[in-house]
């Protein structure tokens, strides 16, 4: 990727609060039109990171380069981004209209143009005839409309998104997920968009990037960061997984739950120590005399699209996606295909492990 | 000498505010059948009937009855012409006779004497200039106590408030002995060489002790509009192309109206009934209309009560007059207002 391309590129950017390290040596592009992605739990930085490209932070350390030029001193209104709050922070005393004008009328442009614009966003965000409405009497879907059309009329370069969606329910979100991709493909903007919902992030985003503790753990498109996650703890944040502890025998060849599989990696050495992730989706119940291992099925639950039943086999537990069901306590064949057995280097799996079970 | 008894009026009208009350409260249980929660709210209900609703009733009896409990205008003829009762007690026909000699009864000393409108005038000058200097110092205090990146901030909501502790009579004489002629200022004062300054008993230190008095009370209702602003909408405005400045008079100031409307009314209401501060550094050289009826019940003189009242209740129409305005402006009453 040539280096002109990038809109946005954070430099071995840190941030420091009173001595605690909230980010640490972030270095991330962002290209024109892209859509972006920061994924993570609560804590992990993903905010602060927003912040500092809107220009709400300093960083303690490290450069922000937009189209090639520091930033990192500028104050928000001299850069070419906008923001949509988590908690939309529409101004209480303006109607909607007024809300959605507030930059142009900032910029004192004409109030003709200001009224054809805030129109036309007012149609694009689906509240034609709303102008005149308070802002406290609509719902959150619609406040968070509001909110978008106001940072969007603005025309800026980037829109960074600080979990847009999180107050609203279930299905308001979804249908305003497809929404915000649509209009960000039919207006041509880079968004930048920060969540903790990893179902949000694969929905809608070209690229996600994954943090933890302040650091960058893995940057990629949605398939490559869900087929191939970079450890563990990618592995269980993106979707539910099997996580194992198990020892690379040798190339497409390794040993876990008691007993050797075949996989597709390679290069990790011979005898070596490996987390094993195996999706719950990608394991198959076949019949007892055929399955690699066997196991009993402890409990099963009903969860709509699937059951997700708890297979003991052995010293180890897993956990299996199926359409079918099968009766608790039955003996049942465990088969996994070799290219469903993900191998990555241990990446302290134990914690990975006790941070899932406290979730 | 008993100064004043009251009519045979004023207990009829308690009897029937306790009857009403009682036959209310009665209604009530009767029609819910059995006691529900706004039974609970009945001793408040009472307080205020009885406190509250019942003098304000005896005050407007008072001001439109003379001393024998007879319907009469006089007390507000009183209130535009302090000389009015004076002239009446005089036997006409002597006044006519002084008129004859060609003396005018400004000569007698008997003209319009206008001191109480004229007080009255003076008392809501002196009130309107507390509150707008209450309000050019307390703003900014508020908001720099309001400010999230301000670390003193609360230190400072403290430093207000441990004041207001102490009696307000004990801080205005404390004021009054800072202010004395020996007193702290003028000590520096000379020390500088600007020699003694005649402080105490102007004009200047009884607004000085106002505002002194009443700052608290245009700040905190400021301070707590400002506090629970979210601090994301000024975010927010600079992110949409707005200076510190224009984030102040574009999102902060038009969202801390209320505060502003709650901090005026608290200020207004008590500096201009005030009667104590203007006693006590005015030295009765300032006299401000609370001076004026409270000298009016403490009189012993027999129709003063009814003159009193007549005064009291012009306040207490202007009063709701302007508390009526302000609320136009807080309809939803956000500044935690008093009404």
């Amino acid at each position: 990727m040539v280096e002109n391309e990038h809109l946005i590129d954070l430099k071995h950017i840190c941030k420091n609060y009173d001595g605690v390290t909230v980010l640490d040596d972030i270095n991330l592009y962002i290209r024109k039109k892209e859509f972006v992605t920061l994924l993570g739990p609560s804590g992990c930085g993903k905010t602060t990171t927003l912040r500092i490209i809107g220009g709400f932070e300093t960083p303690t350390s490290g450069e922000v380069l937009f189209e090639g030029s520091e930033i990192s001193q500028l104050p928000p209104y001299k850069r070419r981004v906008n923001t949509v709050f988590q908690k939309y922070a529409l101004f209480p005393h303006l109607n909607v209209h007024d809300n959605i004008a507030f930059g142009l009328k900032i910029k004192k442009m004409a109030k003709g143009e200001i009224d054809k614009r805030v129109d036309a966003m007012l149609e694009l965000v689906n509240l034609k005839g709303y102008g005149k409405r308070r802002v406290d009497a609509l719902s959150g879907g619609q406040q968070q409309r509001v909110a978008i059309a106001r940072s969007l009329v603005n025309e800026p370069e980037v829109l960074l998104l600080d979990e847009p969606l999180g107050a609203l329910d279930l299905k308001l979100r979804k249908g305003m997920q497809l929404e915000l991709k649509r209009m960000q493909q039919h207006l041509g903007i880079t968004f930048l968009y920060v969540t903790h919902d990893q179902e949000e992030a694969l929905t809608m985003s070209d690229t996600i990037v994954v943090m933890r503790e302040g650091k960058i753990l893995q940057i990629g498109d949605p398939k490559h960061i869900y087929d191939e996650p970079a450890n563990a703890f990618v592995a269980d944040f993106i979707g539910e997984s099997n996580i194992l502890r198990g020892t690379m025998v040798r190339d497409e060849l390794v040993r876990f739950a008691g007993r050797e599989f075949p996989c597709v990696d390679f290069g990790f050495g011979e005898n070596v120590p490996v987390d094993v992730v195996v999706r719950p989706e990608d394991v198959m119940l076949v019949g007892e005399d055929v399955g690699q291992i066997v196991g009993t099925i402890r409990s099963v639950l009903f969860k709509g699209v699937h059951y997700e039943m708890m297979i003991d086999c052995g010293e180890t537990t897993f956990k299996v996606h199926s359409t079918t069901m099968q009766p608790q306590g039955s003996r049942v064949g465990l088969s996994i295909v070799p290219f469903n057995i993900h191998i990555m280097k241990p990446m302290a799996t134990a914690q990975a492990q006790e941070e899932a079970a406290a979730t | 000498m008993t100064s004043f008894q009251v009519p045979g009026w004023g207990y009829v009208l308690m009897a029937v505010g306790f009857a009403a009350f009682i036959a209310l409260l009665i209604a009530y249980i009767v029609v819910n059948r059995g006691f529900k929660r706004p039974v609970f709210a009945s001793p408040y209900v009472l307080w205020i009937i009885v406190f509250t609703v019942i003098p304000c009733l005896l005050v407007a009896y008072f001001s439109f009855t003379d001393p024998a409990g007879n319907f009469t205008l006089d007390n507000f003829k009183s209130f535009w012409d302090a000389n009015y009762n004076t002239r009446k007690g005089i036997d006409p026909a002597l006044l006519q006779q002084y008129q004859d000699m060609g003396l005018s009864l400004d000569d007698l000393g008997l003209g319009r004497n206008p001191i109480n409108i004229d007080t009255l005038v003076f008392s809501l000058w002196m009130a309107f200039l507390c509150t707008a200097i209450c309000l050019l110092l307390g703003y900014p205090a508020a908001h720099i106590m309001a400010d999230r990146e301000f670390r003193l901030g609360p230190t400072l909501v403290v430093l207000f408030v441990v004041p207001m502790w102490m009696n307000f009579l004990l801080r205005t004489i404390a004021l009054m002995s800072i202010m004395e002629d020996g007193g702290l200022i003028n000590t520096v004062l000379n020390w500088l060489g600007f020699g003694p300054a005649k402080l105490l008993n102007t004009t200047a230190a009884v607004q000085v002790g106002m505002v002194y008095n009443f700052l608290p009370f245009m700040v905190f209702p400021i301070y707590n509009v400002l506090n629970k602003m979210d601090y994301q909408l000024s975010e927010a405005a600079m992110d949409l192309g707005c200076n510190k400045w224009k984030i102040f008079y574009k999102v902060t100031l038009p969202l801390s109206i209320p505060g502003v409307v709650s901090g005026i009314t608290m200020v207004f209401m008590p500096a201009v009934t005030t009667f104590y501060i203007s006693r006590l550094l005015g030295g009765g050289k300032v006299q401000l209309f609370g001076d004026l009826i409270e000298a009016k019940f403490l009189s012993t003189s027999l129709n003063e009560w009814n003159v009193g009242s007549a005064l009291s209740l012009v306040m207490m129409v202007l009063i709701l007059l302007s508390l009526g305005l302000l609320q136009k402006a807080d309809p939803k009453g956000e500044g935690g207002g008093i009404i």
